[in-house]
């Protein structure tokens, strides 16, 4: 199990004992230690044999192939200090690389005990000390920058789709060793910065407000009967009105205006009162009276977004004969918000009245750098801005041009595109926590994917993030912006992304199409949707008695109601699903519920063609257990020495593990893949593949037995630690933004153990994660060199 | 690499044109000494060499590749038949071997590692993430040493995205089989796939006027940010400085195209709208690319480029031309005859889009001759067979005449074990870029002349 620790990191494992300057407990108790003494007795017991039986020949005194001379290794304390060397070796015995082929094989026991021996050692050696490794200063990726520019610019806009893809590493693409710039992304941030600005500040002249207008005909109430040439409709009674109802969503000030002319008899003229929603805002006197005179009338009025309803009456009618004072209605508008400068600009732009240029820049640079950097901004940095305002103004260009550099400025500064860690300390390899402003940022990247909001710079202007840790975290996954979980986090853990390019044959499965891509996505997304949101048990994601679906996936579960139903209903009927929203279905058997079973997962993993148990099964160790079998070895011996293979996909498959190559990990991976062979390359339920009926029962290794996949799902239940190990490094790598080292193992072993007192709720597994010393902490030097 | 000889523009005289092009002998050294000893007669044009390298995953079905004859006047193999009109512009060189794309002691991998060492002769480091390490790739060594003569350095195209979910291949980052571009050892360069920015990159996307006073703020926002890069180094160590750096080398990547685009004449506005977007179907996204291509080298705004069909590895159906497999997948076609044939019908649909960049570049005049002349155009992959994932004996065809520096229409056998990066030695030479040698090369390419 601890060999997990080694993949992906062998290459980066510390060389020897280059930081040595760690306070180390171990050297000296290294004699007194009871793990320390029971590794020093395995390193005669098992190493020292397994090397002379195993290695030495080519690697010893005689040949030193590599340059490696595995005999001069003594004693526990020199393998200690080739610790890089000895890492590489376990890795080269796991993967099957080592010895070569040809030579005498150990047995799995054998081989397996001598990396335990290896590992334990090491872990011993690691006993009390605390490493909480380093993060390499992270470039925001697309989604991160995205969502950092929607909250610090407040635009409606995405400039990422233009940028290269982002590198993933450790399964991630939030990781800082791999988020590498280039030229082509760096012209992009120059692009995207030139962009988000145009948009968010208008330097030139602003847009007219936007106009809506009825005319007459239209107007409230109905003409009837309807009469298509009525230019200008009569009002001459003061009970009656003419109007027009409009929704507007920008908040402001707006104008109402109507077109009319009066014919009026007596003395006075007509007089109109302009109404908005029915409260009366101007009487006024029309003294045109004929219609080639007829003008508009208006009145200013602040508005809210919503319906708004504009209209007219006549203030004063008057009958005299059969002459009627009549007031003659051609239209009405509504102009506005008239304050056309998008919200961003007044936001952005916001400073003291009466300040000086200077003094307006200064506000205005230094709380937009300062939320941008996500740190106060230093007086330094922002004179510097305030430098370029200058310089574009004595280029004869408008102030809020240089303003809008500036701030383009800061949005390609490597302050705001990377996740600066600044460090009184760059060079010392001794823990100490990170600042407020660091823990905030590394929060809400985190969980949001996004900047701090105002309460996490608030604490940690106060310094009280620390103390605050875990309120904050609960209240952040309340928030929407957690979402962000699912759409990063759960769619690289689950490898969900892998679905936008599945392309299934289309005449084998004529059923799959885009709503049902989209469908398979959403199900997985929303389930564990409501584990974040409800605080639900993370088990439920291996096996749950519920899920959500719309009509269109329901019909490829056979599953017509929101009580599991299929068609005809035999248990309580529910509603039917919608085929407009996912709904909650109660599950009737444990067919579905869980990941594992969901048509995302079990699409994925297939070939366009057929299904794959291979792929299938490697998922589940991998992903799910975070035991993935070792890659296969070079140089598959082929196939075709043994002719053609026959009979169902199940029968093929064991005629091929008969391989002894292959066999030892295909034992693991072939049976959890069958498990799911009920289940077609688009997820869809089957009981034959092709003239083969399925059997979907298997044996593991461990000599557990299942029947099909509920049973093989109350197996992975069994091995919750092993799941809720694997959950907990995947979620860790994804919150540091690198990949776990060996001495992250105490804090992964706490967090499991604090996450299962929990009734294994998903805010126990962040709460615990954020509270980590890998997480709330940071050291300078890097231990690779 | 070592030395790093002066560099002369690799030019031929439009007078002479590529159909008379010179004979020139490798024995009569490097081809530099031969372009700038030719005295330049009054009002010829300079016409530069240009390199491509198209690449295509998985491997072929050799049997159908490989013509049985050596020399002039093969039969071309079905595979290679749409190539038929442009024949007599095709090197069909075999024998060739990635050897760095060979395990040695690194497991599997091999479709990483296929790509990874393609271009550049050199063993990718397998890591998952951090550390990542190939070697400078041949594409980059010319791109550096002619970034002063055009507006771009090089152009690095594809049609997948550069990145893919997950650890790509057996414990290889995804970096390793989606890029065949390395600018240094550690800087992979990404590949850009929406044919609307590889447009927007080649010609802009505004008037001049407007450039030039975006390029006048940019140079503003570039002064100031590294300002602050540089406030910031002496907080960082490690990696972070490392980070750092790519940051300097990307901005001042940057600084020099703006300098080069207020110096250098403006290029001639390509003939053809800024496209929308990826289109939907692939192959129109390949020829929408090739038409890029054709544009870049024709407006000379590059002269180096590298265009990725497909990430090593992927597993892409082709239904439209009936083989809805994963091509991946197919490729472990364990001599299942009937997996072979779809294999080769893939490899001939890739085939048949070199036919149409090929066709294209031939269409278009450039001095007496036309731009076919005046190309180098690669296509292979870093596999062999997909199926035994060996990197020796792999499909490589060497296009166009490269200003006459290639005596083209012939099949070439190389000895087993020939280095790959022996050839690209030897194009570089053609691009008045010698270099000693690349990666693991262990000489030229003897015999393309």
């Amino acid at each position: 199990m601890r060999l997990r620790y080694l993949w992906g990191v062998v290459l980066l494992v510390a060389a020897g004992f280059g930081w040595s300057l760690l306070p180390r407990a171990d050297a000296q108790a290294g004699k007194t230690d009871p793990k320390m003494a029971a590794a020093a007795v395995a390193f005669d017991k098992v190493i020292v044999p397994f090397v002379a039986r195993h290695c030495v020949a080519c690697h010893g005194p005689e040949k030193k192939k590599a340059n490696l001379a595995l005999h001069t290794y003594k004693d526990v304390h020199a393998l200690l200090k080739g610790r890089k060397v000895w890492t590489h070796v376990v890795q080269m015995i796991h993967a099957g690389e080592m010895p070569p082929q040809g030579r005498p094989q150990p047995t799995v026991e054998e081989a397996e005990a001598f990396q335990k021996a290896v590992l334990d050692l090491f872990a011993a050696a690691d006993q009390g000390k605390r490493d909480p490794g380093k993060v390499t200063m992270r470039r925001l990726n697309r989604a991160e920058y995205k969502n950092t520019i929607r909250d610090l610019v407040g635009v409606d806009f995405d400039p990422t789709e233009d940028f290269p893809a982002d590198d993933v590493g450790y399964g991630f693409d939030n990781i800082g060793d791999v988020l590498t710039i280039s030229p082509v992304l760096m012209e992009r941030y120059l692009a995207a910065a030139e962009a988000v600005m145009k948009r968010a500040i208008i330097v030139g002249e602003l847009p007219p407000a936007p106009k809506r207008q009825r005319i007459a005909i239209f107007l409230e109430p109905p003409l009837r009967p309807f009469k298509e040439k009525t230019r200008f409709r009569p009002l001459t009674d003061g009970k009656d009105y003419l109007g027009a109802t409009y929704k507007i969503t920008g908040e402001g000030d707006y104008i109402a205006k109507v077109r009319v002319y009066g014919e009026t008899v007596g003395k006075e003229p007509v007089k109109l009162a302009i109404f908005v929603n029915d409260r009366e805002q101007k009487v006024q006197e029309v003294k045109e009276a004929k219609e080639f005179a007829a003008r508009f009338y208006d009145a200013k009025v602040a508005l809210k977004p919503g319906d708004t309803k504009v209209s007219v009456k006549i203030v004063n009618p008057q009958t005299e004969g059969d002459k009627k004072r009549t007031l003659w209605v051609n239209q009405i508008q509504l102009e506005g918000p008239l304050d056309t400068r998008p919200p961003s600009q007044k936001k952005i732009l916001a400073h003291k009245t009466g300040a000086g240029k200077d003094d307006a820049a200064r506000e205005i640079l230094g709380r937009f750098a300062s939320k941008a950097y996500r740190r106060p901004a230093t007086k330094d940095e922002v004179e510097r801005l305030v430098q370029i305002v200058r310089q574009v103004e004595k280029n004869g260009d408008k102030w809020e041009a240089g303003v809008q550099l500036a701030l383009q400025a800061v949005l390609c500064s490597p302050k705001f595109l990377f996740r600066v860690e600044l460090d009184d300390r760059p060079d010392s390899p001794a823990a100490h926590p990170l600042t407020d402003y660091q823990l905030a940022s590394r929060l809400s990247y985190f969980l949001w994917n996004t900047m701090p909001d105002d309460e996490l710079f608030a604490l940690a202007a106060k310094n009280e993030l620390h103390r605050n840790l875990d309120a904050q975290v609960r209240r952040m996954l309340k928030d929407e912006k957690a979402s962000s979980l699912t759409e990063s986090f759960l769619t690289q853990w689950l490898q969900l992304r892998l679905l936008k390019n599945v392309s299934p044959d289309k005449k084998l499965f004529p059923d799959f199409d885009e709503p049902l891509r989209a469908a398979m996505l959403k199900e997985t997304q929303l389930c564990f949707d409501a584990i974040v949101r409800e605080d639900r048990s993370i088990l439920e994601l291996i096996d749950s008695n519920y899920t959500y679906l719309n009509e269109r996936l329901g019909r490829h579960y056979g599953i017509t109601d929101t009580n599991g139903n299929g068609w005809p209903r035999k248990g309580k009927p529910g509603d039917f699903l919608p085929r407009d929203k996912f709904v909650k279905v109660t599950l009737q058997d444990r067919q579905r519920g869980g990941v594992l079973t969901q048509a995302s997962v079990l699409t994925i993993t297939s070939n366009p063609t057929r299904t794959s148990p291979v792929k299938r099964g490697k998922w589940v160790l991998e992903q799910i257990l975070g035991t993935p079998p070792p890659p296969p070895p070079p140089n598959v011996p082929e196939l075709e020495e043994k002719g053609q293979l026959t009979g169902s996909l199940r029968e093929r498959m064991e005629q091929h593990r008969k391989n002894v190559a292959c066999a030892n990990c295909h034992a693991r991976m072939d049976p959890m893949g069958f498990a799911f062979e009920n289940f077609d390359a688009i997820g869809k339920f089957r009981s034959k593949d092709g003239n083969f009926a399925i059997d979907p029962s298997g044996t593991l290794p461990s000599g557990q037995s299942f029947k099909g996949p509920g049973e093989l799902k109350q197996i992975l239940l069994s091995k919750k630690d092993l799941f809720t190990r694997a959950l907990a490094e995947k979620l860790l790598t994804y919150a540091l933004g690198r990949g776990l080292e060996y001495y992250d193992k105490p804090a992964v072993d706490r967090i499991v153990a604090q996450v299962a007192k929990s009734d294994y709720r998903f805010s126990a597994l962040v709460v615990e994660i954020t509270r980590s010393d890998p997480f709330r902490m940071r050291r300078g030097k890097d231990d690779v060199q | 690499m070592s030395s790093a000889p002066k560099i002369s523009r690799r030019t031929i005289l439009k007078g002479i044109g590529a159909a008379i092009a010179l004979p020139w002998l490798e024995s009569m050294g490097p081809l530099r000494a031969w372009a700038t000893a030719t005295p330049t007669p009054a009002g010829g044009t300079l016409i530069p060499n240009r390199m491509a390298f198209l690449y295509v995953p998985n491997g072929v079905h050799m049997p159908d590749w490989m013509p049985t004859t050596e020399g002039t006047g093969f039969t071309l193999p079905r595979t290679l038949e749409p190539l038929a009109e442009v024949r007599e512009y095709l090197s069909v060189l075999t024998g060739l071997t990635a050897d760095k794309a060979r395990p040695h002691g690194d497991g599997g991998g091999d479709h990483a590692r296929a790509m990874a060492a393609f271009l550049t002769g050199a063993q990718p480091r397998k890591t998952d993430g951090a550390d990542i390490r190939a070697g400078v790739s041949a594409d980059q060594v010319a791109a550096s040493r002619l970034a002063h003569l055009t507006r771009l350095a090089s152009l690095e195209i594809g049609c997948d995205p550069s990145a893919m979910a997950g650890n790509c291949d057996s414990g290889y980052s995804c970096v390793y089989s989606s890029t065949i571009s390395w600018r240094s050892a550690t800087t992979p360069v990404p590949k850009v796939h929406n044919p609307r920015l590889v447009f927007e990159r080649l010609f802009g996307n505004g008037s001049d006027a407007d450039r030039a006073r975006r390029d006048r703020n940019r140079q503003s926002v570039l002064d100031f940010v590294q300002d602050e890069a540089r406030g910031l180094q002496p907080h960082l160590s490690g990696t972070d400085r490392q980070r750092l750096d790519e940051y300097f080398a990307a901005i001042r990547d940057i600084e020099q195209r703006i300098a080069r685009a207020a110096q250098l004449p403006e290029p001639p506005r390509p003939g053809m709208p800024q496209p929308a977007g990826v289109p939907q179907s692939y192959q129109e996204h390949i020829r929408l690319l090739c038409d890029l291509v054709v544009l870049a080298f024709q407006a000379d705004v590059t002269r180096v480029t590298t265009f990725v069909l497909a990430n090593e590895g992927s597993n892409r159906p082709y239904p439209f031309i009936s083989v809805p497999e994963g091509h991946h997948d197919l490729s472990h076609h364990g001599n299942d005859a009937n997996k072979q044939r779809k294999i080769a019908m893939i490899n001939r649909f890739h085939v048949s889009q070199l036919a149409y960049l090929l066709r294209r570049l031939r269409e278009t005049r450039e001095g007496d001759g036309n731009l076919l002349d005046h190309c180098m155009v690669v296509y292979g992959s870093g596999n062999s067979d997909g199926n035994r994932h060996n990197h020796d004996d792999l499909p490589i065809l060497l296009a166009g005449r490269g200003c006459g520096t290639v005596r083209s229409g012939r099949h070439l056998r190389f000895p087993r074990e020939t280095p790959l990066n022996n050839l690209w030695v030897s194009m570089l030479d053609r691009m008045e870029c010698n270099i000693e040698s690349l990666g693991d090369s262990t000489g030229r390419l003897p015999g393309l002349m």
